[in-house]
């Protein structure tokens, strides 16, 4: 307690404060001694269930890191919830194994970027740090397995995607997945590592815009929903 | 009688109720209606308002005197011609416009009144122009009619139910609706009839090769066109051949009718029906279906016999036309009765045994037959004009052809439900490929699954498994400093990852799969502050490269990266993935470190450790050590 007033003393801007819905007691602990450590950052609260996760929310937290499996349900639509609800909050999956699988359908839903579990405590500050600076972390596997999803899911429905990668994003995407860095990226494209970010960003929202078109286009199909002529 | 027993029912399925039971109605309605009024006409041709003369002289030309005669007699005209002799009474004589109506069929009767001949050209004036079955009214002359003249009405008969009618005497006036109702029934009807004949025939003689049933189609044409030559025979008032060629039409028309009638009655009895389930009997000549080889002996019997009655008909009409024309005419009557007794069996037979499934013909055929057998009874015994054949001719047609049109829709019908079998039939035949193929692929990927946890279980034991269990050891024994066993615990989670990793870029995409490792190999590079130079050329698909091979190149890179890091103190760590000249492709992992003694025992078990694995893929392993650093190269086909 005294130390994090003393943090608030010593910063001149507020600390962004930090949401934790991890059921993990072990990995919890973790995660909030990243955040305590971080001199910009700060807990809000932490949650180990979808139910408490909600309540959380309502706190109104900058930052939300939040496990997949939670105990009462998958944290992909507690994502979707915070994004629905607080358009500015930044979200980050917290994975164990950073499986491009379930982080591409964290983004889909509207996740921001995803933090490996165990990772060191500055290197994971780092990463949040990231995106709260409005970058986007993006790991090869992760690149590689967007451009197999988008390849498939034009396959599949035969139509184009509702908000389709620009040729530039696409090449930028295939030089991530093959392993290169933002700075190498922006060397071999002659861009800034600024764009490149600000490209995987336009990826980002373009995967959550198709994934919600996408969603809409099977209910259509399901019959779910009707469109009166 | 055995017969309705062993005899297994036809298939072919009737009509919908709903349309026959009306249709039915409505056709049995036009032929009563039509007869009703046909009935009428002929009450009309009988209830002459006149002096009917039923008591004359007769006498057989030439010259003989008159004898008494009374009419009609059946054998008046069994020599011909004739002549008959009565005195005009007073009425008639008072008339305004006294009349004669000759009732019965002489277009070539001539009246002489007091010797002079008045009306008419009979044989007297040369051969008749026609011998056919007209009634005839004639004029007497106002001045010679007085009241006890002579008045004489000569005939020739050509042929006929052999008999001459009473005779009229009259109003000229009052005679003649019973002259119009004659005229309709002897010639308008049977032109009529001829007609309908002719249409019919052509129908079925047109329509044999298309509908199939070919005995039924040419006996039934044939039959329609014995109908239309017997009023070719009769009907036409002035033809331009003589009347012994128009007899000779007539009769062929009439053997005709007498022998197809027959042919067409077995054919319809027997051509829907199915075979018969025992051996013939003699006896089922007459009840049940004749079999197809011997309708087609009939129908050659029948062109036979046809053929010899015109021939014999024609020797006959040789000799004394007139009265070999009555003989011939006779004995046709009698064959025509027992032919038509023979097909009320059979008809009787076919409903007994079928049950009266189709109206149509049912009541077609017992009403024509019926019919026939009633105009002989009329004609023959009471002496009046036979109409019911005339009403029959006029709906049987059409009451056939609606029940050929059931038959056929009855076989589409049966056609169409066959097809909905088959389609019924294929459909679940489909759906049982369909699982079996489903249950197919669920075996197949049991197997893959089965396949695919036997690897990563190898995968396990192979790298996380022996990790863990040397860290548990090593824990046990109190050897393991703090440091070890969190890099130990990191490795194995490392380990893992690069499992999942293994198991996600397993699509054919090795330049991927690097990708992925170098997320795993960054941090420690970064750690020891070494320069990661990453040069991976995109090598497009790569499908002989899975999961498997996937994670035995991580760890083989892992292992060559872990012994730079530890041995060689480099600065720079290279990783390079391109195609190679064979179509393969080579990766390779450089440092620039101090190198290493391949010898040395300290690196062997790592080397050792990366040739298995390399080997385990079919994948060649090089590695050269100089003062340089160290090169690992990984070739194996893509």
């Amino acid at each position: 307690m005294w130390r994090r007033i003393g943090y608030r003393l010593s910063q001149a801007s507020p600390r962004a404060r930090v949401a934790i819905v991890e059921d993990d007691a072990i990995l919890r602990e973790d995660l909030a001694r990243i955040v305590r450590q971080a001199s910009e950052l700060e807990v809000a609260g932490m949650a180990e269930s979808l139910a408490d996760g909600r309540d959380l929310l309502a706190t109104n937290p900058d930052v939300l890191l939040i496990d997949l499996a939670l105990p009462d349900g998958s944290g992909i639509d507690l994502i979707g919830e915070a994004r629905a609800r607080h358009a500015g909050i930044k979200i980050i999956v917290v994975s164990i194994f950073g499986d491009a699988r379930s982080v591409v359908r964290a983004i889909e839903a509207g996740a921001d970027g995803y933090l490996l579990k165990g990772a060191d405590p500055v290197e994971a500050a780092g990463a949040i740090r990231i995106v709260l600076q409005g970058g986007a972390p993006i790991s090869p596997a992760v690149a590689s397995h967007i451009l197999t999803r988008m390849r498939d899911r034009r396959g599949a429905t035969r139509e184009e995607l509702s908000a389709p990668l620009t040729e530039k994003e696409v090449a930028v995407l295939t030089d991530l997945a093959k392993g290169f860095r933002y700075k190498e990226v922006a060397r071999l494209h002659a861009i800034s590592p600024h764009t490149v970010a600000d490209h995987v960003k336009s990826i980002y929202r373009k995967l959550a815009v198709n994934s919600r078109s996408e969603a809409v286009f099977e209910a259509v199909q399901a019959g779910l929903i009707r469109f009166d002529e | 009688m055995d017969g309705p027993a062993d005899y297994q029912r036809s298939m072919t399925p009737p009509m919908p109720s709903q349309v026959r039971w009306p249709a039915a109605a409505a056709i049995l309605m036009l032929l009563v209606v039509c007869w009703g009024g046909l009935l009428f006409v002929n009450a009309l041709a009988e209830n002459v308002s006149g002096r009917r003369v039923v008591e004359m002289l007769a006498s057989d030309l030439p010259g003989d005197a008159f004898v008494a005669r009374t009419l009609p007699h059946w054998h008046c005209c069994a020599t011909t011609p004739m002549r008959f002799r009565t005195t005009l009474d007073v009425e008639t004589a008072n008339a305004r416009d006294p009349a004669v109506l000759i009732v019965s069929a002489h277009d070539n009767a001539r009246l002489f009144v007091d010797g002079e001949l008045v009306a008419g050209d009979g044989p007297g004036a040369g051969d008749p122009t026609n011998w056919s079955r007209r009634p005839r009214l004639l004029h007497i002359p106002k001045p010679l009619a007085r009241a006890g003249a002579l008045i004489e009405i000569e005939v020739q008969r050509g042929v006929g139910f052999g008999h001459l009618r009473p005779i009229y005497f009259g109003e000229y006036d009052r005679l003649y609706p019973s002259y119009t109702a004659l005229h309709f029934l002897r010639a308008d009807l049977q032109a009529a009839n001829g007609i309908i004949g002719a249409f019919v025939a052509a129908f079925c003689f047109a329509g044999a090769s298309l509908l199939g049933a070919r005995g039924l189609m040419y006996s039934l044409g044939g039959l329609a066109a014995s109908w239309s030559l017997q009023v070719l025979g009769l009907a036409p008032s002035d033809p331009p051949w003589s009347g012994v060629v128009a007899n000779g039409i007539y009769f062929t028309g009439y053997l005709g009718t007498n022998v197809l009638l027959i042919w067409f009655f077995v054919e319809w009895t027997s051509v829907f029906a199915d075979k018969l389930s025992r051996p013939p009997r003699p006896l089922d000549l007459l009840l049940l279906p004749w079999p197809r080889q011997s309708r087609r002996r009939l129908a050659i019997v029948s062109v036979v016999v046809l053929a010899a009655g015109v021939a014999a008909i024609a020797l006959m009409l040789r000799g004394d036309a007139a009265i070999s024309s009555q003989d011939v005419d006779r004995v046709l009557g009698w064959l025509g009765l027992a032919a038509i007794a023979f097909c009320l069996v059979r008809v009787v037979a076919y409903y007994r045994r079928n049950g009266f499934r189709d109206l149509f013909e049912a009541s077609a055929f017992l009403f024509v037959l019926i019919a026939a057998v009633a105009d002989i009874v009329m004609v023959r015994f009471f002496f009046i004009y036979g109409v019911s054949l005339g009403a029959a001719v006029m709906f049987f047609p059409l009451a056939l052809l609606l029940s050929l049109a059931a038959r056929a829709r009855g076989v589409f019908e049966a056609a169409t439900a066959t097809a909905e079998k088959l389609n019924l039939l294929v459909a679940a035949r489909e759906r049982e490929i369909l699982d079996a193929m489903e249950e197919l692929r669920r075996n197949e990927r049991a197997a893959m699954l089965l396949e695919e946890r036997g690897r990563i279980m190898r995968d396990m034991h192979d790298g996380i498994g022996g990790q863990l269990l040397g860290l548990l050891l090593q824990a046990r024994s109190q050897k393991l400093s703090e440091t070890a066993l969190v890099s130990g615990l990191e490795q194995s989670l490392d380990d893992l990852r690069m499992v999942v990793d293994s198991l996600e870029q397993g699509e054919g995409s090795l330049t991927g799969a690097l990708g992925a490792f170098r997320s795993r190999i960054e941090p420690r590079c970064e750690a020891a502050d070494v320069e990661l130079a990453w040069q991976i050329e995109d090598v497009g698909v790569t499908p002989n490269i899975g999961p498997d091979k996937t994670l035995q190149i991580y760890r083989i890179l892992l292992e060559a990266c872990t012994n730079a890091l530890r041995h060689g103190r480099p600065r720079r760590i290279g990783v390079s993935l391109h195609r190679d000249a064979a179509g393969g492709v080579e990766i390779a992992l450089t440092d620039d470190g101090a190198g290493f003694d391949l010898g040395a025992p300290l690196s062997g078990h790592g080397l050792a450790n990366m040739q298995t694995r390399a080997d385990r893929i079919g994948a060649f392993l090089r590695v050269t050590a100089d003062a340089n650093g160290t090169r690992v190269t990984l070739s194996l086909a893509a």
